[in-house]
């Protein structure tokens, strides 16, 4: 069961769209900022050039009345929204299109409140300058709204042209990437359904489209139909094999046990019938462990697991195993947390503790004690099986969690070099990590169950079986 | 009992039959699925004993039909698997018992009669008693001949299993299975130690042997 998938920058879809909204904004803006600014340099100049014409005008007058007669007539007609005109001679009053200027030396910007008029209207901003001439100070004034209108323009350009873009660049980007992100989504959820060992899991929506993620969907669905007919065949070949080999099997014993029912055996033929029975049981045995090796692999237990107490198995299966122990000289000890609770199935982890424990009183040297804990922990709940034999030297540790391997020593031993494969796969299954330490002297065998997932599915109530 | 055995391997069918009718029962032998469930619809039997790999119908198909027409008749299945998967999917199919190839005759008649004669559920009793010894499953006291007998929690529950069926043979896999849940091969005669333990406890002092080992096949508290 996956958790309904939200976008997050996680998600590379998400994560290129919002890069290119950012790159989209980002180039708008400079373009609006270049234009902008060359606009306004190219008013500026403009302005300033105006601005030079009439100095010009003035200071090309050599002669002082007919400078005074000049400002005057312009004084009159120049409109101080436009142009504002200040004279103020050495001598003698004031010529001007406004009754104040504020004092000025040579080039500035200033806002219209810094000068005055009785009645007319003045613009915002001046490009102000202020210079001698003749006999006075002249001051010209040349109105800026030009670029202030332009300026109030280009905002108005942003606002109504570039935020709509990038707002419908940005959201369509965003659908395209939640459609993505969804189809990602559907091959993920197939992925990990496949890994999982559901293999009949498939990328739906693949069918009939002819882009990359329909590729690489169509690609996931053949590998897992590949793997899916490799299963079936292999489980079609263990259940073949298992009928064709243990029916066969089966009639050898029913054989011996016929042979085993006359009465005139001799004492002799009776311990060789019964070695006989041992040895096909034993035939049988690492069948049948071989046969539940392959299962366990084929993973189709995953499905069944369900909240199981790691400290309840471990309790039964130490008071099972408890007198044996006792009879071969060896102590059993435990340290069981209560609560432990894994995502498991009971049958296998209680074959796994079996295991672990009779291959410590195997192995694990004569006397000495083994001890049993059942721990919980912020990442989950550890088991760890330790004894205190010659333990296994650490380049064969892997080794030992093959299938039929033994140790060199071991051989003359019971057992059929499968119980460690089994522990191996159980493992695996429950996605429990096994570590095999040193103990120092001994084996200390380390499992980690994860936690188990909080939710549905797997705290539902597991089949119920009639004893 | 009337007893339908459904094997397509004619050696083990035979070897099936020929003890089941050596111990009294009435067997019937059939060799395909889909003449086992003619058979089993028209006849009457107490217990039918049914091979999971059949030619034609095979054994989980048979057991689902019957089960489907209301027949309730107590199903024992054979089979060559031996996984947990498996065994799920036949108790699941509605068989009450299981068992895997090869398998001792002993194992095989124990659980016929295990699920031949299942104790009915509703008379749940508050003690048991064979001979003189008595069982309080209340107090959960043990006694033989007046005097109380100190038992470990597990010894008590293997006591009480013998006891519900007395007179009737428990296999060790059976007492694996109701007493520790062990539904696998353990690769241990372990049970044996707890059964000579108990032994020591409620047998020893007094003399006489109420636990009685049945060679090829297991342990029985008898009756007498």
């Amino acid at each position: 069961m996956m958790p309904a998938r939200v976008l997050r920058i996680r998600s590379t879809p998400l994560r290129l769209t919002v890069i290119l909204s950012v790159i989209f904004t980002a180039a708008s803006l400079a373009c609006f900022a270049t234009t902008f600014f060359l606009v306004r340099a190219n008013l500026t100049a403009a302005i300033l050039s105006d601005m030079q014409q009439t100095v010009d005008t003035f200071g090309s007058t050599a002669d002082l009345a007919e400078l005074r007669e000049h400002l005057t007539e312009a004084a009159v007609t120049t409109d101080p929204a436009y142009r504002i005109l200040h004279f103020l001679p050495d001598d003698g009053a004031v010529i001007a299109n406004v009754k104040r200027a504020a004092p000025v030396s040579g080039f500035a910007v200033l806002p219209g409140s810094d000068f005055a008029t009785s009645d007319r209207p003045l613009a915002e901003s001046y490009q102000v300058r202020s210079l001698r001439i003749g006999d006075g100070q002249l001051i010209v004034a040349q109105s800026r709204d030009s670029i202030i209108e332009m300026a109030e323009v280009f905002a108005a350009a942003v606002l109504m042209g570039l935020l709509p873009a990038i707002g419908i660049a940005a959201s369509a980007g965003l659908w395209v990437a939640r459609r993505t992100q969804q189809r990602i989504g559907t091959i993920q959820t197939a992925l990990s359904a496949i890994t999982s060992g559901q293999t009949a899991a498939r990328v739906p929506g693949v069918a009939g489209r002819h882009d990359d993620l329909s590729g690489i969907g169509q690609d996931v669905n053949d590998m897992a139909a590949a793997q899916e007919a490799l299963l079936v065949s292999m489980r079609q070949v263990s259940t073949d094999i298992a009928h064709d080999l243990k029916t066969p099997i089966q009639r050898v014993s029913v054989l011996l046990d016929q042979v085993m029912t006359k009465t005139d055996l001799s004492a002799a033929q009776e311990t060789l019938l019964l070695r006989a029975k041992d040895e096909t049981a034993r035939i049988v045995r690492t069948f049948q462990a071989l046969l539940q090796l392959a299962q366990i692999e084929g993973g189709a237990a995953r499905d069944r697991l369900t909240a199981v107490d790691l400290t309840d198995i471990a309790r039964d299966v130490v008071d099972f195993l408890e007198v044996d122990a006792e009879a071969r000289g060896l102590i059993l000890t435990t340290d069981l947390t209560s609560d432990a609770i894994v995502a498991g199935e009971r049958q296998l982890l209680s074959q796994l503790l079996v295991n672990l424990i009779q291959n410590a009183m195997l192995h694990g040297g004569d006397g000495g004690s083994i001890q049993v804990t059942v721990s919980t922990g912020p990442d989950g709940v550890t088991l760890v099986v330790a004894d205190r034999g010659p333990g296994i030297p650490e380049h064969e540790r892997s080794k030992v969690l093959q299938r039929l391997y033994r140790l060199e020593r071991s051989r003359t031993a019971d057992g059929n070099g499968l119980g460690l494969a089994l522990v191996a796969a159980v493992c695996t299954l429950h996605r429990a990590h096994l570590t095999l330490a040193d103990n120092a002297p001994g084996l200390a065998a380390r499992i980690d169950f994860p936690k188990p997932p909080s939710g549905t599915g797997m705290f539902a109530e597991g089949p119920h079986l009639p004893q | 009992m009337k007893i339908l055995v459904i094997e397509d391997d004619a050696a083990t069918g035979a070897y099936i039959a020929d003890g089941l009718r050596e111990e009294g029962h009435s067997v019937d032998l059939i060799a395909s699925g889909a003449d086992g469930l003619v058979q089993a619809t028209i006849g009457t039997y107490d217990v039918m004993v049914v091979d999971r790999m059949l030619p034609g119908l095979d054994g989980m198909s048979v057991v689902k039909t019957l089960r489907a027409t209301k027949n309730a008749t107590p199903v024992l299945f054979l089979t060559a698997m031996g996984g947990v998967d498996d065994r799920i999917a036949g108790l699941h199919a509605g068989a009450d018992d299981y068992l895997v190839k090869p398998f001792a005759f002993g194992e095989l008649s124990a659980r016929i009669a295990a699920i031949g004669r299942r104790p009915k559920m509703q008379d749940d009793p508050i003690s048991l008693t064979v001979a003189d010894l008595d069982m309080n499953l209340l107090t959960r006291k043990v006694t033989r001949a007046g005097q109380i007998i100190d038992l470990l929690p597990r010894e008590f529950a293997l006591l009480e299993q013998l006891m519900r069926r007395k007179g009737r043979v428990q296999t060790r896999t059976m007492l694996m299975e109701s007493v520790w849940d062990i539904h696998y091969d353990p690769l241990t005669n372990v049970v044996d130690t707890h059964i000579s333990r108990l032994r020591a406890k409620i047998d020893k002092p007094f003399g006489s042997e109420l636990i009685e080992t049945v060679r090829g096949a297991g342990y029985r508290i008898n009756v007498a």
